[in-house]
């Protein structure tokens, strides 16, 4: 395995035990926390090839930037849903909110 | 890679998985909030042995010093109780498994296949290079990002604000 392909494999690896944690779990909060873990795995595959692009040099790091200025934003909208909905119910459970249901 | 640095991509990989596991898998919020923020700090790491420094410590800030922040003051905020798995794990939670196994094969599949032309040593320029990127080539997404930061900013204080009676 080539370095390249080992940063990918673990980008791919926590890609999708954060998808499997917003999958399993039911708490809001840790499906965001969940959220948050994908966007790191993603963040490792855009730095590694920025790193190992004989061309696209530095690219990849600019767009780790934009994804983590809107992981923050992300992550602000998600909790103060969840606040907001625990407010509304006592319950942070996402089978509780099912009033959007067609 | 060189000797040492394969060892330190083989621990930092280790904490990453082990604690991205422990996120999933804990039942109290709070401990899944640490084994989180144990996780970006491992991100962090591996940014370094990619010589993205810049990157890095961005990650320590935003993640692990505000991020991480946020998510601890949420779960405070909102209460949750002990009790019986079911009330963590959904119904679906094991047929995610074999869904989400399967899709990250094939997708190692994939990425051990294809043919990258990339380079053996690193390529990442330096702090000032990326800051010229992003402030000529990349300036109206920068500028984009910056206004979406703001929206949420607004939309997070009205969504989370107590509603006047």
């Amino acid at each position: 395995m080539t370095p390249l392909q080992q940063y990918l494999a673990l980008s791919i690896a926590l890609f999708f035990i954060g998808s499997w944690g917003v999958l399993a779990r039911r708490n809001i909060i840790l499906i965001v926390m969940c959220v948050e873990l994908m966007l790191n795995a993603i963040n490792i595959a855009l730095v590694a090839f920025s790193n190992y692009s004989p061309t696209g040099a530095g690219r990849g790091e600019v767009f780790v930037f934009f994804v983590f200025a809107l992981a923050a934003a992300e992550a602000a909208i998600g909790l103060a849903i969840a606040i907001a909905m625990y407010r509304l119910k006592e319950r942070l459970s996402i089978g509780d909110f099912d009033e959007m249901k067609g | 890679m060189p000797e040492s640095q394969q060892t330190a991509f083989i621990l930092l990989s280790i904490l990453i998985l082990t604690s991205a596991f422990c996120v999933v898998l804990f039942r109290n919020l709070i401990y899944s909030a640490l084994s989180m923020i144990g996780c970006f700090l491992g991100v962090a790491g591996i940014f370094i042995l990619l010589h993205a420094e810049l990157v890095a410590a961005a990650q320590v800030l935003i993640y692990v010093g505000a991020i991480s922040v946020l998510v601890i003051f949420a779960i405070m905020l909102t209460g949750h109780r002990a009790g019986d798995l079911r009330l963590f794990f959904h119904k679906q939670a094991w047929v995610a498994v074999p869904i989400c196994a399967v899709a990250g094969i094939a997708l190692m599949v994939v990425m051990a296949t294809a043919n990258y032309n990339a380079t053996k040593d690193a390529q990442n320029p330096s702090d000032d290079a990326i800051a010229s990127l992003l402030f000529n080539e990349y300036a109206f997404p920068f500028e984009l990002v910056s206004l979406a930061l703001l929206v949420a900013m607004v939309g997070a204080v009205i969504l989370a604000m107590k509603e006047k009676k």
